[in-house]
């Protein structure tokens, strides 16, 4: 009797372990599996490869876990993506412009972008999921337009490669980006009013306006935020090809909410797990990593990003539900004894 | 079980109405199931939405014809109808199937995905078979996308957004890595036709079009399925209640998505003569798209199969209209997000104003 108890509590402690860390343990177990698998993986240079690829997707996806929080979607941050790429690489190679203004009208037409996604949602009453939906296509031919449908080059001014190539302090520069927007997000998320006004929408609307929070507001403040996000991505990217065209980055929307719900953020709303998503981006960009280093074709990537998102959610239900049935009938047995 | 007998007793005693169990009403009685959906207040606001709602796409699309037949000489050609209803059909198709799944209150966003599997299937088979086989062989991988679909969310009850996210990846990857990321190719004449030709002067793709909404219909309206998915769609509780066979219903509507999808891939590739992993990126946002702006409820429980294949053929017709005044085709999205975005704020919009006029 003494052992099974035992036994009992080393298993609740392990599960509970899992639970919270279970991202945590993949991403380990696949790089102590590369470790093992080929020399190429713990060096410096493909970590910071592997970490750089990472930081790219968790700043969209930090913007769209809070969008997920708050209840909503955005599906218009790979359109949102491109034309901010589009707008700042055209005015440094058309307009002469040096690269900061241009970054910084890159991120406030990113801002403005969600401001309006906002606004559309919360005037017009469409559903988040369509009003995204539609700004999508809206914004994906402006971008086309306002290129011409052809590539803007960068060749003179280096300057705008700092955005992808650079390093502060040793680190490169995505790096950093993404460190300093996950501790912004957290502090957000934590420390401000604002922060427990977007979970208090994403749990219950209705109730969140009755207590007297003005749901517009936190929506437009939420979407900003993924817009700002997107628009960083796009810069980065596009900083880091040299080029910006209308075309670059679509589906990027599936992948950053597929990364979002992997770090386990419900789609449901009102839980947020920031690092989660961090933990998701590592866990795929590792495994592409692998795939890259162990000469397997790149086709696999998408197979692999979709087998993981099921098997995670798969393992989530299970989980719920089996548990729960075990220790009910554990419970009628012991009382039955 | 004495635990269970004694609560029931208790809330006997106590005069309470124990809660209903499910099985209790009749699965095949559509007036129970109907009274507890169809409770809504009648008011004049719920008039005029659901005469949007049945009418309004269709009307935007008579009006449309109308302008562009009267400003564009060329628009109302025999030529020119023809190929703005074929242009419909391919997403139209698949439009059907996933009007269906959002009745339900799901999504399949793994349409995109299975397009691509199934007409590389398609034109493969029927370079090598013939076209019979090419079609067995693509409404099979349609079914087995669908019930893999099903399992994953009707069984191990995974939310559907997600496992078709997970299934658009997994069936896209598993499709380059099959194809080596090359397209097959036939251009065989009794296969091209299929795509290409017309049935008595109507496109043949529009034809199945039709047949394939009309089954749509039939299945919404005169069908115990028909009345589930909207039961489901409206009220997930409530249906469990009166013993509607969820799961099965989930399971079964899974499978009609993406059969549908795999006719539609069909024909797609015998329209292009070839196909392969990633063609028509963004194809699922852009059925979805097609369903709602069909005036289908995104939340579920209410919807129009007519309201699908207007929006379908209106958004061919944006597109062939464009092309008549030249413009670019970048302007085509613009347009089309535009189109989307106007429509579904009609609604936002009047409710809005029915608020500002009560307020006064």
């Amino acid at each position: 009797m003494q052992i099974k108890v035992n036994s009992n509590t080393l298993a609740r402690l392990l599960a509970a372990a899992w639970q919270s860390y279970r991202l945590g343990f993949l991403v380990a177990l696949v790089g102590l599996l590369l470790t093992l698998l080929t020399p190429h993986f713990l060096t410096i240079d493909n970590l910071s490869n592997v970490l750089t690829n990472v930081s790219l997707v968790a700043i969209v996806g930090l913007g769209m876990t809070l969008a997920i929080a708050s209840g909503n979607f955005d599906l218009s941050v790979g359109s949102t993506a491109a034309l901010a790429g589009c707008i700042s690489m055209s005015l440094i190679v058309n307009n002469d412009w040096s690269v900061p203004p241009a970054i910084l009208v890159g991120l406030v037409s990113g801002a403005l972008i969600g401001l309006g996604n906002g606004l559309i949602i919360t005037e017009l009453r469409v559903p988040a999921f369509i009003a995204t939906l539609a700004t999508m296509t809206i914004l994906r031919g402006v971008a086309l337009i306002y290129t011409n449908g052809r590539d803007i080059y960068l060749s003179g001014k280096t300057d705008y490669k700092f955005l992808s190539g650079g390093r502060l302090l040793g680190i490169p520069v995505p790096i950093v980006l993404m460190l300093a927007l996950t501790i912004i997000l957290i502090l957000v998320v934590k420390q401000t009013r604002f922060g427990r006004q977007v979970l208090a929408v994403g749990s219950n609307k209705a109730a969140a306006r009755r207590s007297g929070v003005r749901v517009s507001l936190v929506v437009w403040g939420v979407f900003a935020i993924v817009g700002v996000t997107a628009a960083l991505y796009g810069m980065i990217i596009s900083s880091q090809v040299l080029t910006a065209n209308g075309r670059l980055d679509t589906g990027l929307e599936l992948s950053a909410i597929a990364v979002v719900v992997l770090g386990g953020t419900p789609l449901s709303g009102g839980q947020i797990n920031l690092i989660g998503t961090l933990l998701g981006s590592l866990l795929i960009e590792t495994i592409n990593n692998g795939l890259n280093l162990l000469n397997i074709s790149s086709f696999y990537q998408q197979l692999t990003v979709g087998l993981l998102l099921l098997i995670a959610l798969t393992l989530e239900v299970s989980r719920g539900y089996d548990l729960k049935n075990l220790l009910k009938v554990e419970k009628t047995s012991n009382e039955a004894a | 079980m004495k635990q269970h007998e004694v609560t029931s007793a208790d809330a006997a005693n106590s005069g309470e109405v124990p809660f209903p169990q499910p099985g209790l009403v009749s699965n095949s009685d559509p007036k129970a199931i109907s009274s507890l959906i169809g409770a809504r207040r009648n008011s004049r606001g719920r008039d005029w939405e659901r005469l949007w709602e049945r009418f309004g796409i269709g009307t935007l699309l008579l009006i449309c014809w109308l302008i562009a037949a009267l400003t564009l000489p060329n628009f109302a050609q025999f030529d020119n109808i023809n190929s703005i209803l074929r242009q419909s059909s391919f997403i139209g198709i698949s439009a059907v199937g996933m009007t269906l799944a959002i009745i339900a209150g799901n999504f399949d966003l793994s349409v995109g995905s299975t397009l691509g599997l199934c007409a590389w299937v398609g034109v493969l088979v029927a370079s090598h078979a013939g076209v019979v086989p090419a079609i067995l062989a693509a409404l099979l991988c349609g079914i087995m996308v669908g019930a893999i679909n099903g399992v994953l969310i009707s069984i191990i009850r995974i939310p559907a957004f997600i496992a078709t996210l997970g299934m658009l990846f997994v069936v896209q990857g598993f499709t380059f890595v099959i194809t080596n990321g090359e397209t097959a190719r036939y251009n065989g004449a009794d296969f091209v036709v299929l795509g290409n030709g017309d049935l008595l002067g109507v496109p043949i793709p529009f034809v199945i079009f039709v047949v394939c909404a009309l089954i749509g219909v039939c299945i919404l309206s005169y069908t115990p399925l028909g009345r589930y998915i909207f039961a489901i769609g409206s009220n997930k509780e409530t249906a469990l209640v009166v013993g509607v066979p969820i799961r099965l219903t989930i399971f079964s509507v899974f499978i009609l998505v993406s059969l549908f999808t795999a006719l539609a891939a069909f024909l797609l590739g015998a329209r292009l003569y070839s196909a392969g992993a990633g063609l028509e990126p963004g194809f699922e946002l852009n059925v979805i798209a097609t369903v709602v702006l069909g005036g289908t409820r995104l939340a579920g429980g209410r919807g129009s199969m007519l309201g699908t294949i207007a929006a379908a053929i209106l958004f061919a017709t944006i597109g062939n209209v464009l092309n008549l005044i030249h413009t670019d085709a970048f302007v085509q999205r613009l347009a089309i997000g535009v189109v989307l975005l106007l429509a579904l704020s009609i609604e936002g919009l009047r409710q809005r104003l029915a608020e500002r006029l009560s307020h006064n």
